[in-house]
C-alpha cells in the first residue's frame, strides 16, 4: 500500500471539486486510500508563468512544507503536477537546501492517469459506455510528461466506449492561464479550432485529463454547443462506473 | 527594420479575420509541418539526428568567439573579406558604402532575414541604388512592400489575384493570368534582366565553416546561386551565431536543416563559398565580403540563461508547428522573424520592454520546443523573459509591469502561504464571481479577466470547494 497524498491544484478545489472527489474514488477502487492535507492551497504556477518567481517562490516553500514528506504526491493536473516537477527546481538554484528538498520531491509526483497505469498497474474500472469518445492530449501532460498512452488505456478499459481519432488532437486548444484573458482573439480562435476538430470527430463526448483545458474546452462549448460534452476522463470513468460512487 | 512589436494585438486581430476568410493560414503551416514529418524518417533514426544537431549547435555557442576568429582566419585566407559590424547601421554603411565606390546601381539578393534585420533595403534606396529580391516569394513581397508573412514562404498569405495584379504593375507582364507557371515566367523574365545588370549580389548564409572558411546557402530556387555567382561582387550576410566548427558538422546540419525546413533529404541548391573566384575557375565573384552582424548577440552570449537563443538554425519546423503562428500569421510579431523562433530571439535584440507581446503571447504549449533540431526549450525562454521583465534586468532593457498586476501578485504571495488567508480569499471573491452566475455558470465579469466570457462560460464557484468535503469523503470510506 502506498502512502499517497492528494494534490488538488486550485481550480479544482473552487471550479471542479467533482474532478478531485473521482480521483478519490477512483484510487480507492484501485486499492489506495489517500491522504488529503487540508492546508494545501496553490502550486505556484500563474505567479511563475506571469514572471513572479518571488511569490511563485513562497507557494512553493508552502507546498514543499506541506508535501515534503509524502511517498507520492499525485495530481489530476499534470501542467500543476510539471510546476512542481520542473518549475520548483529552477526556482531554487541559488538555496541548496530548498533546491534539495525540491529535487527530492519532485522525483515522487505523478499525474493521475500516470499513476494508474503506469504504478498501480490498473487500467479498468469497470466502467460501461455506449457511445463515441475522442481524447484531447493536453501540451503538458503529453510534450513534458510524455503522458498519451496511460488516457487511452484508461479509455479501452471501458466497455463499449468506441475511441475515435481527432484531428489535430495533440495541438493546444488555446487555454495557456492568463494567456486566455489577455489574449482573448487569439485564444477563443483556437478554442474554436478544437471545438470544430472534436465536432468533426463524430464523438459523443471530448475526453481529456487536464482541467485547464477543460475549463477552455468546455466553457467554449458551453457558450457555442451546449449539447456538446467535454470532460475530464476521471469524471466519464466514475460516472459510467456500474456500481455506486464510494 | 521597421520593428512593429507594440502592435501585437492589433496585427493579430486582423490577421486572425483574414484567416478566417482565406484558408491559407490554416493550410500552409499544416502542409509544412506534414511534409517535414513524411521526410524526418528518411533519416536511419531521427531523434538521435535532432539530438546530435542539438549538441553540435550547444557546442557552437559554447565556444562562438574561437569559432569566429578561426572562421575569419581561414575566410581570410581563401581571399575573402570579413567584415565585423557591431549593429544594423555598422554593416549597412559598409555594404552601401562598398556599392557606392564600385559605382554599383543595380543590387540582386537571396532571401535573406538577416538583410530584413538589416533594413538593407531601405538603406540601398536611400543611396539611389536598387536592391531587387529574387527569391520569388519574397520578389511578391517587396513588390507589394510588405514584410515576410514566413520564414520560408514569405508571401504566402498573397493570393494569386493580388500576385497577377501586382506583377501587371510592377514586372512588366503582359496579359492578366493566375497560371502559376506563367506568373512563375513572368518573374523569370524581369528578373533574368536584373540578374544580367546587378553588379553586387547580396545573400545571406546558413551555414559558415569554422575549419575551411566556407559560406553554405540553401534554397531551391536557384535564384541565391544566381545571385552568388553572376555579379563580379558578392556580399554574404551572417549573424555571429551561424558559425559551426568543422564541414562534417555543416553536412550533418544540413541532414538536419532541410528536412526539418522543407521535408527534403537535400534542398534543390545547396552552395558553398570558399573565397571568390580563383584564376582557373570558372564562375564566381571576383570579390567577396563577408559581413559578420552582431547586433546584440555577443549580449546574449554573455548571459548564459538566455544564450541557448543562438542555437537557433531558422529551419522554421517552430513556426509551423506553432498554433499561435497558424492563428495570426507573420506580420503581428513585427519583425523579420516569426513565431517561436522571433519570439525568443527579437525581445534579446530590440529590448525586453518594447517586445512585451512576443514573448507573452504564447500557451507554453511546448510544441516548438518538441520539433527543434536545434535544443531550444523555447517556453522556458519566455518564462525567464518574463522572470526578468518583473524583476527588471537593464541587460536587455525591461520596462516596468502595470501596477494592478504586480499589486495582484503581491495579495496573491500572501495568500498562497498561509491556508488561513487562501481560504478566507476564495470565500471572499466567491459572491462577486457567482455575481451573475445563471444554470450553474457565469457568462460575463467587468475586469481583466472579462475577455475570457466573450465567447466562453466558466463554472461557477463551487458553493462547497473540495477541501469542505473531504471530511464527509474521507468518512465515505469503504
Amino acid at each position: 500500500m502506498h502512502d499517497v497524498s492528494l494534490f488538488v491544484p486550485c481550480a479544482v478545489d473552487l471550479f471542479l471539486p467533482e474532478i478531485a472527489e473521482s480521483t478519490v474514488t477512483l484510487l480507492r477502487r484501485a486499492g489506495v486510500d489517500p491522504v488529503y492535507h487540508k492546508g494545501q492551497t496553490c502550486c505556484g504556477q500563474p505567479a511563475f508563468n506571469n514572471g513572479y518567481r518571488k511569490e511563485a517562490k513562497r507557494a512553493a516553500k508552502h507546498f514543499i512544507e506541506l508535501f515534503g514528506d509524502d511517498e507520492v504526491v499525485m495530481s489530476p493536473s499534470g501542467s500543476c503536477a510539471c510546476t512542481i516537477k520542473f518549475h520548483y527546481p529552477e526556482l531554487f538554484q541559488d538555496e541548496p537546501e530548498w533546491f534539495r528538498r525540491a529535487t527530492e520531491l519532485a522525483a515522487r509526483v505523478y499525474e493521475l492517469t500516470q499513476y494508474l497505469v503506469d504504478v498501480l498497474k490498473v487500467d479498468d474500472f469497470g466502467a460501461a459506455f455506449d457511445g463515441r469518445v475522442t481524447f484531447h492530449e493536453s501540451c503538458h501532460n503529453l510534450r513534458k510528461l510524455g503522458i498519451s498512452a496511460q488516457p487511452r488505456k484508461l479509455i479501452a478499459g471501458v466497455k463499449g466506449a468506441e475511441l475515435v481519432p481527432m484531428n489535430q488532437e495533440e495541438f493546444c486548444c488555446g487555454f495557456g492561464g492568463t494567456f486566455a484573458a489577455s489574449y482573448a482573439d487569439i485564444s477563443e480562435s483556437m478554442a474554436q479550432d478544437k471545438v470544430e476538430n472534436y465536432l468533426a470527430s463524430g464523438a459523443d463526448v471530448l475526453l481529456l485529463s487536464e482541467p485547464g483545458c477543460l475549463l477552455n474546452i468546455g466553457g467554449y462549448l458551453s457558450r457555442a454547443h451546449p449539447h456538446k460534452k467535454a470532460m475530464h476522463l476521471a469524471n466519464f470513468l466514475t460516472e459510467n462506473m456500474k456500481e455506486a460512487r464510494s | 527594420m521597421k520593428i512593429r512589436t507594440e502592435q501585437f494585438n492589433e496585427l493579430a486581430a486582423v490577421e486572425i479575420d483574414k484567416a478566417r476568410a482565406r484558408p491559407f493560414l490554416k493550410m500552409v503551416p499544416e502542409f509544412m509541418y506534414r511534409i517535414r514529418n513524411a521526410g524526418m524518417p528518411t533519416l536511419p533514426d531521427p531523434p538521435a539526428a535532432q539530438k546530435y544537431a542539438a549538441a553540435v549547435r550547444a557546442e557552437v555557442v559554447s565556444r562562438l568567439p574561437d569559432l569566429l576568429e578561426e572562421f575569419e582566419r581561414n575566410a581570410t585566407a581563401n581571399g575573402a573579406k570579413v567584415i565585423w559590424a557591431r549593429d544594423a547601421k555598422e554593416a549597412n554603411d559598409f555594404i552601401v558604402g562598398l556599392a557606392k565606390e564600385r559605382g554599383v546601381k543595380t543590387v540582386i539578393k537571396g532571401k535573406s532575414m538577416i538583410s530584413e534585420e538589416l533594413g538593407l533595403n531601405d538603406a540601398f534606396k536611400a543611396n539611389g541604388i536598387e536592391p531587387w529580391e529574387t527569391d520569388l516569394g519574397e520578389f511578391i513581397a517587396q513588390q507589394m512592400d510588405l514584410p515576410p508573412f514566413h520564414i520560408i514562404a514569405p508571401a504566402m498569405n498573397i493570393t494569386v489575384e493580388e500576385v497577377r495584379d501586382c506583377f501587371m504593375d510592377k514586372a512588366g507582364m503582359k496579359t492578366p493570368t493566375v497560371d502559376p507557371v506563367e506568373l512563375g515566367y513572368a518573374a523569370r523574365v524581369f528578373l533574368r534582366d536584373k540578374f544580367h545588370r546587378a553588379e553586387m549580389g547580396v545573400a545571406g548564409v546558413n551555414i559558415a565553416v569554422a575549419e575551411t572558411g566556407t559560406v553554405i546557402n540553401v534554397e531551391n530556387e536557384g535564384n541565391i546561386r544566381f545571385s552568388k555567382s553572376a555579379p563580379r561582387i558578392l556580399v554574404s550576410v551572417m549573424s555571429m551565431e551561424k558559425c559551426i566548427p568543422t564541414m562534417q558538422d555543416a553536412v550533418d546540419m544540413l541532414r538536419v536543416l532541410i528536412r526539418n525546413c522543407t521535408g527534403q533529404r537535400i534542398s534543390a541548391y545547396v552552395s558553398m563559398e570558399s573565397g571568390p573566384r580563383k584564376q582557373d575557375e570558372l564562375d564566381g565573384p571576383d570579390e567577396l565580403y563577408i559581413v559578420i552582424l552582431d547586433n546584440g548577440r555577443s549580449q546574449i552570449y554573455q548571459d548564459e540563461g538566455v544564450r541557448e537563443v543562438l542555437r537557433c538554425i531558422r529551419c522554421a519546423a517552430c513556426v509551423n508547428i506553432c498554433p499561435v503562428y497558424r492563428q495570426i500569421g507573420g506580420y503581428a510579431y513585427g519583425g523579420a522573424y516569426s513565431g517561436p523562433m522571433g519570439q525568443t530571439l527579437m525581445p534579446l535584440l530590440f529590448g525586453l520592454d518594447r517586445t512585451k507581446d512576443l514573448y507573452r503571447a504564447c500557451t507554453l504549449c511546448g510544441a516548438c520546443a518538441s520539433v527543434c533540431p536545434a535544443g531550444i526549450d523555447h517556453p522556458k525562454l519566455f518564462l525567464t523573459y518574463k522572470a526578468k521583465d518583473v524583476q527588471g534586468d537593464p541587460q536587455f532593457r525591461t520596462g516596468k509591469r502595470p501596477a494592478r498586476e504586480a499589486i495582484a501578485f503581491k495579495l496573491w504571495g500572501m495568500g498562497v502561504a498561509s491556508s488561513r488567508l487562501w481560504n478566507l480569499g476564495a470565500r471572499l471573491f466567491r459572491p462577486f464571481f457567482n455575481w451573475n452566475a445563471h444554470d450553474g455558470k457565469v457568462s460575463s465579469m467587468p475586469g481583466p479577466l472579462g475577455a475570457w466570457f466573450r465567447k466562453r462560460d466558466l463554472p461557477k464557484m463551487a458553493a462547497k470547494p473540495f477541501r469542505d468535503r473531504w471530511e464527509d469523503i474521507k468518512r465515505r470510506k469503504p
